[in-house]
């Protein structure tokens, strides 16, 4: 056989009675890939994973672990390790034994383990622990012996349920950089699951975006990024402007759709079946490819009320009123002019390549912007 | 909430559970010990300090025979307990889904039911007319009743044996619900079937409550009078019944504290050597 994936799911499906945790979920995984699950709560990512790991049986479906169909066999007998997101160490047992563990299984003896103890110890920089207990570590500590003791075996893959969830924010950042490189060393799959978009986008190869149950995209960042495939998408990762439109006749291969008696062309659109005029779509922009009195040369461009500034930091937040619906841009603090003040008249500017047209019906997958109410 | 008690408020408080452990165990307990070094001059116990009675325990080879025939018994009956306790608990805890809380009160419902009437239980069970016996008969697999059922130190460690059980369930149970499940998630993932997750895993985390359940046992079964008098016939002379027969009718109360306070050594001996192995962290076991 030729290059074997990693992992492969098969129209897996996961229901308890009628929650149906997850859905046809399809997909092939490299070896060696970093891949993440990302989604909001309770879309189906602890599911997926435990039932890669055995600890939950698919209701139907395929999942092939290296080639071979692995649904019926159980967890302990599966090349996969799982680093459980609150550690699930051993707490009887020092860091050494916890380490150890799953070449005990394997019936080796401790002295015989010892040295790729200590070489996963040095790989996650931990190194003179081992007689400690789990309780006498810290949280990033215990994280990281979790990883040791997964790595230890050299599994097939391993799988990551927020490792990095109850790590407060610097710390976080700086273990992102550790997964990252050791991922890089050792070669091994990692399937990681998270929530925080931003995680997902710096440190994989490939992304499933999920949605109650639902995989809506599978792709590499910058096609989830650049090219979602649903407003969902669109919405859960980066900042989006959505804005109602209508559509109208496709002006040769471009969309097109009118917004408050303006025009505006799109690079993509995901509405399938004839170009009828008039039915509502999603005019969809990121809120930093809108340009602010730009004196670049703007396929569109239209003028809005400025209603809110909001300084961020390294940029400020503009809300603009464009015939009674909401644009936010995003200028970098740089290139803000003070002129710009509420009340006051903006010019924004919009390229055809940075809009795409979603499907109506798809707007209540939106997830909402928390600073949309005032 | 983040509250600090003063150092005299933290007295105050405990004065309550100091006058009750005074009244309910100190007190008592000063009391009997004093007493196992008086002497019975008629019908009278005369305050007249005296080593005899704990002499006469170790010179009379009867009176430590019995203890150690005593302690075996125990022993025998606290591994039987175990042994028929802890399946139980694990069994509800780590396997029943529906019904855990009203199974757990079905275990220990035998609590509630008076002592004095699970032993005459027993003796109906175990007996000549009894149901093994009236069973085996009618089915034709014997002639003669059989006698090696009752009034012997097998009806004492059966019946025993039985009130014990609770007593080891509990705190095996707790201590098994108090496992995180990931915990056992992940040995499995690491490669553990169940058997070795449970000697790993499952058996170090339980220990404190496995040894909670064996002291109670050992020293229910240690301190037992009653069983072995109901259902021991004359083999059934336990340590318990020689404390007992020297308050009742043979009326040497200081003989009978000083056996008391030897059985109460005993008991906090093995509580003090046991209780060691029931830490997990720290414990041999982690070594
Ligand atoms: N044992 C179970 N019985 C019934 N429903 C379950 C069970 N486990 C999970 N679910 C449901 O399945 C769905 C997916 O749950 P899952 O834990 O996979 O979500 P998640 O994406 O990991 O969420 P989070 O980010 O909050 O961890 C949820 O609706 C959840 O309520
Ligand atoms: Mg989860």
């Amino acid at each position: 056989m030729a290059e074997e994936n990693a992992i492969e799911l098969r129209g897996v499906k996961k229901a308890w009675g009628d929650v149906v945790a997850v859905q046809s979920f399809d997909v092939e995984i490299r070896k060696g890939e970093f891949f993440s699950l990302l989604g909001p709560s309770g879309c189906g990512k602890t599911t997926t994973l435990r039932m890669i790991a055995g600890l939950e049986e698919p209701t139907e479906g395929q999942i092939l672990l290296e080639g071979h169909d692995v649904v019926r066999v159980p967890p302990y007998r599966r090349n996969v390790h799982t680093v459980f997101q609150d550690y699930a160490l051993f707490p009887h047992m020092t860091v050494n034994k916890n380490i150890w563990f799953p070449l005990k299984m394997r019936g080796i003896s401790l002295s015989d383990a010892g040295q790729r103890i200590d070489r996963v110890l040095r790989l996650v920089n931990m190194e003179g622990y081992e007689r400690r207990l789990p309780q006498q570590l810290s949280g990033g500590q215990r994280q990281r012996i979790a990883l040791a003791r997964s790595l230890v075996d050299e599994p097939a893959a391993l799988l990551l349920d927020e490792p990095l969830g109850a790590l407060d924010f610097k710390l976080r950042g700086a273990m992102q950089k550790v997964l990252k490189d050791i991922q890089r060393n050792v070669g091994i799959t990692f399937i990681y699951v998270t929530h925080d978009q931003t995680e997902a986008l710096t440190m994989s190869d490939r992304i499933a975006v999920m949605k109650s149950g639902r995989v809506h995209q599978i792709g590499t960042p910058d096609e989830i990024y650049s090219r979602p495939a649903t407003a969902f998408v669109a919405s859960f990762i980066g900042e989006m402007n959505f804005l109602h439109g209508r559509r109208l006749q496709a002006q040769g291969e471009m969309p097109q759709a009118e917004v408050g008696g303006h025009r505006f062309r799109a690079s993509r659109s995901t509405i399938t079946g004839t170009p009828g005029s008039g039915d509502e779509v999603l005019v969809c922009i990121r809120t930093e490819r809108v340009q602010v009195n730009s004196h670049r040369g703007t396929d569109h461009e239209v003028e809005g009320t400025v209603r809110r500034i909001v300084y961020r930091g390294t940029d400020y937040e503009l809300t603009c009123d464009l015939a009674g619906q909401e644009v936010r841009a995003v200028v970098s603090a740089v290139d803000w002019n003070p002129e710009l003040r509420v009340g006051t008249q903006a010019r924004l500017g919009f390229n055809a390549a940075d809009i795409t047209f979603f499907p109506q019906a798809e707007e209540k997958e939106i997830v909402q912007y928390t600073t949309e109410a005032v | 909430m983040g509250e600090r008690f003063s150092a005299p408020r933290a007295l105050l408080r405990g004065i309550p559970i100091t006058v009750w452990m005074l009244c309910l165990v100190a007190v008592p307990l000063g009391y009997t010990f004093l007493i196992s070094f008086f002497q019975v001059e008629g019908l009278q116990i005369a305050a007249k300090f005296t080593l005899k009675n704990y002499r006469l325990f170790f010179t009379d080879p009867m009176y430590s025979g019995i203890l150690l025939k005593s302690m075996l018994l125990a022993l025998a009956i606290a591994l039987l307990a175990i042994l028929a306790g802890y399946p139980l608990a694990y069994m509800l805890s780590f396997r029943v889904r529906r019904g855990k809380q009203a199974l757990f009160m079905l275990s220990i419902i035998p609590l509630w039911v008076s002592y004095l009437v699970r032993i005459i239980a027993w003796r109906t069970i175990l007996g000549n007319k009894g149901v093994i016996n009236s069973a085996l008969t009618s089915l034709g697999l014997i002639q003669e009743p059989l006698s090696f059922l009752l009034y012997n130190r097998f009806a004492i460690a059966v019946t025993l044996t039985y009130i014990c059980i609770p007593f080891v369930f509990i705190p095996v149970y707790t201590s098994l619900e108090k496992i995180p499940r990931n915990i056992m998630e992940a040995s499995s993932d690491l490669g553990a079937g169940e058997l070795r997750t449970f000697f790993n895993v499952v058996l170090p985390l339980s220990l404190p409550g496995l040894v909670t359940g064996f002291i109670f046992a050992f020293i229910i079964a240690l301190g037992d009078y009653i069983i072995p008098q109901q259902l021991g016939g004359t083999q059934g002379i336990m340590f318990g019944n020689l404390i007992w027969s020297q308050f009742g009718f043979a009326f040497n109360w200081p003989f009978g504290a000083a056996l008391s306070f030897i059985l109460l050594a005993i008991s906090v001996t093995i509580l003090g050597l046991t209780s060691r192995f029931g830490s997990t962290e720290g414990g041999f076991l982690s070594e």
